[in-house]
């Protein structure tokens, strides 16, 4: 008897607690559909930041528990002129990963890492694996624009 | 093993039958209680926003206490952490308490600092006004309450500097501030004069951009994130309590490092 009030009790905080934990505002909303990346960018004061500056960090998935989806490798400009952010993508503790290339606009920066906005981690795992032909890879010292984003927790 | 409370002669065990309902009706009235006291209790967690008022007025003074001891605690002679500029994050975090595309950018050229309270000049400042003062640099560590720390560089007048040029009662309590983005603030006067305490107009040597308060932002190293506020439109120096966005949803004042 005591074991189920104590379970309600437990159900009644995981429930007031999660709803409490989570923004009215979350941040890194993906962008609405039918906006392009480059617009959805746009709206999220894109800010200069130098491309040696983002490698090896944490790429997140914009939700409360923001789990690492991977580390950024390296970052790259195809023949478009479109630059991509190669990660080192899935995987466990670092092991077993492959890169993708994910477009800088579906991504922002997030304090010391970066996080993916534009894509779930369903729709990333479908992404070609990576190959460095047909792209070319930017030097540290370019400076890049990317959007922000508020903290998901 | 059998008790000593064992009566010789055991009761007829019909009886059980008889009162069968009225026993399990006393179980049901235990769990509703213990449900109802493990409820209570999960409240007070802190999770849940709908307390009993008593519960919220008791909670309330315990934050007021910590508050108070936290001011005792507080030297104003010690220096918080700095770090060499190399450290310095490019571009900082961006935080609110709602996401950046719903930033609301500040006209420089318009901007006036309003002051009031407890101040002998009270005219407006402009954002070269602020910049004529004499400035400071510091590279400390912003952190957050959700637990989150990053390094920055932040550059302005000390606010010390700036409350003694507009002849402000230094011995008041509070400093409040009112934004740009509606999410007003204030810290206690001893953190406002203490040396690590700006208001300041650049990041990394550079005007700060739209994202991170321009024109102006407090930044204090001895206080956590949320009591730095961006876009400042205002300054009260005062002794009515003036709370703040975070304080009205429970979270502690003093909130000091």
């Amino acid at each position: 008897m005591w074991v189920l009030s104590i379970t309600a009790a437990l159900v009644a905080v995981a429930v007031t607690g999660e709803a409490y934990g989570q923004s009215a505002t979350p941040g890194g909303m993906p962008p609405p559909t039918g906006m392009s990346l480059a617009e959805s960018t746009a709206m999220r004061f894109p800010q200069p930041v130098r491309v040696g500056q983002l490698l090896h960090r944490d790429v997140l998935q914009p939700v409360e528990s923001q789990n690492v989806l991977g580390t950024v490798r390296e970052v790259v400009q195809d023949k478009s002129g479109t630059i991509e952010v190669v990660i080192n993508f899935g995987g466990f503790l670092g092991f077993g990963t492959r890169p993708i290339a994910v477009p800088v606009d579906a991504m922002v920066l997030l304090g010391r890492d970066m996080e993916i906005v534009a894509y779930t981690p369903q729709q990333l795992q479908k992404f070609p694996t990576f190959m460095p032909s047909g792209s070319s890879r930017l030097p540290d010292d370019t400076i890049i624009k990317v959007g922000l984003a508020k903290p998901s927790h | 093993m059998k008790s000593r409370f064992r009566p010789n002669r055991l009761p007829d065990p019909a009886v059980l039958d008889d009162y069968l309902p009225l026993i399990k009706s006393l179980e049901r009235r235990g769990l509703i209680r213990g449900g109802i006291s493990l409820g209570a209790l999960a409240m007070l967690t802190g999770c849940d926003v709908e307390r009993p008022a008593s519960v919220e007025a008791a909670l309330l003074a315990i934050s007021r206490f910590n508050d108070k001891v936290q001011a005792l605690l507080f030297n104003p002679n010690k220096l918080a952490p700095t770090y060499p500029a190399s450290m310095i994050l490019k571009p900082p975090k961006f935080n609110a308490y709602y996401d950046v595309m719903d930033v609301k950018p500040v006209d420089g050229a318009k901007w006036r600092l309003e002051l009031s309270g407890l101040i002998a000049d009270k005219r407006p400042w402009t954002i070269r006004d602020l910049q004529a003062l004499p400035q400071r640099t510091i590279v400390i560590k912003h952190i957050c309450v959700e637990g989150w720390s990053y390094i920055g560089g932040w550059s302005g007048v000390p606010f010390r500097t700036f409350l003694e040029y507009v002849g402000a009662d230094l011995r008041a309590k509070y400093v409040a501030f009112k934004t740009a983005d509606n999410y007003p603030s204030s810290i206690d006067m001893a953190s406002a004069l203490h040396p690590q305490t700006l208001l300041a107009t650049e990041y990394a040597g550079e005007t700060l951009a739209d994202p991170f308060g321009y024109p102006m932002r407090l930044r204090t190293a001895v206080k956590l994130g949320y009591k730095n506020p961006k876009w400042v439109t205002a300054i009260e120096v005062t002794n009515k309590y003036p709370g703040g966005y975070w304080e009205s949803r429970g979270f502690p004042w003093f909130a000091g490092l």
